[in-house]
């Protein structure tokens, strides 16, 4: 930065576009090398900076083969050095219209003064020595000054290195031009710096403008542009409210310029430096204050373009350069210098960026004729309507694409969360029913369940829904038939089975485990699927039921018993009768002299059969009059309708009821409890005895018949020549409490039922054709039996 | 002593109380006759033997009390013995006024059972003395004549001779022969002995 001009009145020192600083540098470094040979340095650009050192070398080396006439030579000189962009800008401006245009070939060579950074006379008077010495022995036609900087090292210097060579410089404003005593040989195109034409496009496109303000920065090199700013804004005598900020601080600047009102115009020169003494760099400080600004800013330099200024009237540097090379053109074809005075760069126009012009709402409209409109965007879609056209094409394609993908994103979502909210409402009812769900698979040993059933098998929240998990909460022996039933599930028939569970808490639960088998696509079982059902409670009441039900049945017999009383007293009383005779028989026997001893041992004989025979009665009574635990055994059918006539027998007798069996031969037996069927047999008995009680005496007869059918169960008919059934009792007949007797309980035929709906078998009341009523039961032969349980 | 020895006719459906019963009477010396059910008994019976009967009073088809009832209807008089496995009053009551000797209780001991059937068997003796008595007098009845016969009946009637020919249109001469004669034939002396006879013979004065 230090290396910046130190002098305003020099055109080409003002400003920097300091993004392309590296590619202009890259430029100039290339006119360094090209040594007078046509060069296309584009090419070079492409190719690198070794390439070009070694064409370079190489056309340096061959170089005197190919003058086959002397050459004319050129002498490019910069103020600065290749560093600076304008002087750049301007010099690759002068080189390719020199090389273009010149009429015999044209041999350049370039040297920097670089006078920003090496000032004073002992510098000068240097580089001055180091040209005479390096230039021995050559001469120039021309020396070309890129900005005026360097007239003033040339009007001293020139005789050592290019005696009475004509000089063309570039840049520079008439002030400064009139700082100078030019010698007739020293000619030039000035820079067209015009604040003038700048605030006259301020003023079009701001019409209802009514202040201006006019910055310029402090210190050695922006003095000479305030006074500049000032005198032109003088001459122009504008109506605006002229306001100057010249010896100002930065930041405080920039505070002050972002509340402008509406209504004002800025016009910024340049700044190197603040009140404070701080440096910067114009082109930066252009951008902070065209950010910072309320209002619309103007410069009068191109390089201030697209920091965020609206425009100004500016020239190009190449332009400069193009203008000062066609002024040495002239010189070189034979015109006098002398009679070609410094002249004005013609190639200076209004510039706007597009941007900012947008940025402010300015009007285009507006622009002077012949305005360059800079940045203008839309310029992109003239020149690649195609290729926009296409993109565009594809990107909507894409985002149809993109939409319907969304679209089926959302369905698939909107599936996923209907999916998740059904399982989540199945689990819920799964759980609020007291029931888990699980699922098995058979190949990956994986098991998944529902998270109620830790509840149910008492499984720790922090341990794994295992298999084994599950098993070992199974009552140790349940677990075989919850194998066994599941590996009938895995063959494929659904099976329902009750185990018991018993948790950490010891509290023992019935699970009922309904399993089903899922086929793979092969039609083999591979999966398990089922539920786990909390029987307890309803096992607590089918047992708490079931006690009932026996306390009943038992009530029931106790009570049959008691009526029965008399007659069962009677069949004890037999036998007792029996063994007290036989014994007092014996005892007189045993009196005599010689007692017959054959006839004593017949009456003890007599005795054991008869106790025996007594005994029965009370074992039978016992059996009946017990409150136990229903028992599951095989029931020879015959044998208890023995037992149970064999108990009524005195009751017959009593009421001249005479039984008659038909027992079938086959001996027919089920599984059971014989007491309760005896219980049975004495209930339809004793109704039997009921209904006959208006019968003639000699036709009361009970007949009871046992027979086993194809259909694999036993019936067991009991037959009365009674009153027969009332229509209007049939229906209630099993109704509890309901009784056709005077002093029945009308319980007898409920327990009947119960007892043999219990046994899986079924009982039925009907009149027969013959008079009376016919009971019919019919028990499945051998089966198992619910009673087992 | 065979034809005229005590039976006692034993009927009980219980085969058992009735072959112990059997045995202990036998034991005892008695002569039994055991039957198992009311029909047979009632086929084999024969009422000139002299015993008794030891009746179940419940038995099928024909109860004990019903037997007896059969037994009175065929003119039998033997003494019944009752046993019975529920003594309920009402039943004993009816089985005594028909003429029961007892009415046992099941298991009945040996000695009741003995002292009924020694009751039965002085009864029954006793209403075979009876009966026998008058059969001679029948007997001895059977060989007057008609004629001796009509004036018998009102000699019974405490008629004086006189008032009987009177009756008979005879003279009082003849009433005295026939008289005689009378007192004769049935072997008695006074005219006392021969009220007392025509009332065990159950003949009525005079037609009356």
């Amino acid at each position: 930065l230090a290396t910046y001009p130190r002098s305003p009145t020099d055109g080409l020192d003002n400003d920097q576009p300091q993004v392309l600083t590296g590619l202009w540098s890259l430029k100039g470094r290339i006119v360094f090398v090209t040594n007078g040979e046509r060069f296309d340095h584009r090419k070079a650009n492409r190719s690198g900076a070794l390439f070009l050192v070694a064409v370079a070398s190489f056309l340096l080396a061959g170089a005197p083969s190919f003058a086959q006439e002397q050459p004319l030579r050129a002498l490019i000189l910069h103020a600065y050095n290749y560093t600076f962009p304008a002087t750049t800008l301007a010099s690759e401006g002068a080189r390719k219209r020199l090389l273009d245009r010149s009429p015999k070939r044209l041999e350049i060579e370039a040297e920097f003064l670089d006078l920003a950074r090496l000032p004073g006379d002992a510098n000068a008077l240097r580089m001055a020595t180091f040209l005479r010495d390096k230039y021995q022995g050559k001469r120039f036609d021309l020396v070309l000054s890129v900005g005026i900087a360097g007239v003033p090292f040339l009007i001293k210097y020139r005789e050592l290195f290019a005696p009475n060579v004509p000089v063309v410089f570039m840049g520079g404003t008439r002030e400064h031009l009139a700082t100078l005593q030019l010698p007739p040989d020293i000619t030039g195109v000035l820079a067209g710096v015009d604040p003038d034409k700048v605030l006259e496009l301020a003023e079009r496109l701001q019409p209802h403008a009514r202040h201006l303000m006019v910055i310029c920065g402090n210190g050695e090199l922006g003095v000479p542009w305030q006074r500049w700013a000032h005198e032109a804004i003088n001459r122009r005598r504008t109506k605006l409210e002229v306001t100057t900020r010249f010896d100002f601080e930065y930041d405080a600047l920039l505070e002050e310029i972002s509340h402008l009102p509406r209504d004002t115009i800025i016009l910024f020169v340049t700044a190197y430096a603040d009140k404070l003494g701080r440096s910067f760099i114009p082109a930066d400080f252009a951008t902070a204050v065209a950010g910072a600004a309320s209002v619309p800013v103007y410069s009068p330099f191109v390089t201030h373009l697209g920091t965020g200024i609206v425009g100004g009237y500016t020239e190009t540097y190449e332009s400069l350069g193009e203008a000062a090379a066609d002024m040495a053109l002239e010189i070189l074809s034979g015109s006098d210098p002398a009679k070609l005075p410094p002249r004005m760069n013609p190639g200076q126009t209004f510039r706007v960026d597009a941007r900012a012009m947008d940025r402010w709402g300015l009007k285009r409209s507006a622009l002077p004729p012949g305005t360059v409109i800079l940045f203008d965007e839309p310029g992109i879609w003239k020149q690649h309507r195609l290729l926009i056209s296409a993109t565009a094409a594809i990107v909507t394609l894409q985002s149809v694409l993109l939409t319907a993908l969304l679209f089926q994103r959302h369905r698939r979502r909107k599936a996923e969360r209907s999916l998740t909210v059904s399982e989540d409402r199945m689990t819920f009812i799964a759980t609020s029913m007291n029931v888990g769900l699980w699922q098995f698979n058979r190949a990956t040993d994986e098991l998944w369940a529902t998270e109620h059933t830790r509840a149910m098998f008492g499984i720790a929240n922090d341990a794994p829904l295992t298999r084994e998990t599950f098993l070992t909460a199974v009552h140790h022996d349940d677990r075989r038939l919850a194998f066994s039933a599941l590996r009938g599930a895995l063959k494929g028939q659904p099976s329902t089975t009750d185990i018991r569970v018993v948790p950490a808490d010891g509290q023992v639960r019935w699970i009922r485990v309904r399993a089903r088998s899922l086929l793979d696509e092969t039609g083999a079982p591979d999966q398990l699927t089922g539920v786990f059902f909390d029987i307890t409670a309803q096992k607590a009441a089918e047992s708490e039921a079931e006690l009932h039900r026996e306390e009943v049945a038992h009530l029931t017999r106790v009570s049959v018993l008691g009526e029965l009383s008399g007659a069962i007293a009677h069949e004890v009383n037999q036998p007792l009768t029996s063994i007290l005779s036989n014994a007092q028989a014996a005892l007189y026997l045993l009196t005599k002299d010689s007692p017959n001893l054959a006839e004593v041992r017949d009456a003890l004989h007599d005795i054991v059969s008869e106790d025996k025979r007594a005994g029965d009665v009370v074992h039978r009574l016992r059996g009946l009059l017990k409150k136990g635990e229903a028992r599951s055994e095989l029931v020879d059918v015959n044998e208890v309708v023995d037992s149970a006539t064999a108990l009524l027998r005195g009751e017959l007798i009593n009421r001249r009821v005479t039984v008659e069996t038909d027992l079938a031969a086959s001996r027919p037996t089920f599984f059971g409890d014989s007491v309760q069927l005896q219980q049975v047999l004495l209930n339809l008995v004793i109704n039997a005895m009921d209904a006959m009680a208006s019968t003639p005496e000699t036709q009361r007869r009970v007949r009871i018949r046992t027979q086993e059918t194809n259909a694999g169960t036993v019936e067991i008919l009991v037959k009365d020549n009674g009153t027969g059934i009332k229509q209007t009792d049939r229906k209630q007949l099993f109704v509890p409490f309901y009784t056709t007797k005077d002093r029945g309980l009308g319980l007898g035929l409920t327990i009947c039922s119960a007892i043999v709906r219990k046994h899986g078998g079924t009982i039925n009341l009907r009149n027969d054709e013959t008079g009376g009523a016919v009971v019919e039961i019919s028990l499945p032969a051998h089966a198992m039996m619910m009673a087992a349980q | 002593m065979t034809e005229t020895a005590f039976t006692v006719y034993l009927v009980d459906d219980d085969s058992g109380v009735l072959k112990a019963l059997a045995r202990l009477l036998q034991a005892r010396g008695y002569a039994v006759r055991p039957f198992t059910s009311p029909q047979a008994f009632l086929a084999d019976h024969d009422a000139s033997v002299a015993g008794c009967a030891v009746l179940d009073v419940s038995m099928p088809d024909l109860d004990g009390l019903e037997l007896q009832q059969e037994l009175t209807t065929q003119g039998s008089q033997r003494p019944i013995i009752f046993l019975t496995g529920q003594g309920d009053i009402p039943t004993s009551v009816r089985a005594m006024r028909a003429g029961a000797i007892d009415f046992l209780t099941k298991p009945v001991s040996d000695a009741d059972l003995l002292a009924a059937i020694a009751n039965a068997e002085r009864e029954d003796g006793e209403i075979r003395s009876a009966n026998a008595s008058l059969n001679s007098i029948k007997a001895r009845l059977e060989t007057l004549t008609p004629r001796e016969l009509e004036v018998m009946k009102h000699v019974v009637t405490g008629q004086l001779n006189k008032q009987i020919a009177g009756d008979l249109g005879t003279v009082e001469k003849t009433v005295k022969v026939h008289r005689g004669r009378v007192m004769s034939k049935l072997g008695i002396r006074s005219v006392a002995d021969l009220v007392r006879l025509a009332e065990k013979a159950g003949i009525t004065g005079r037609g009356s």
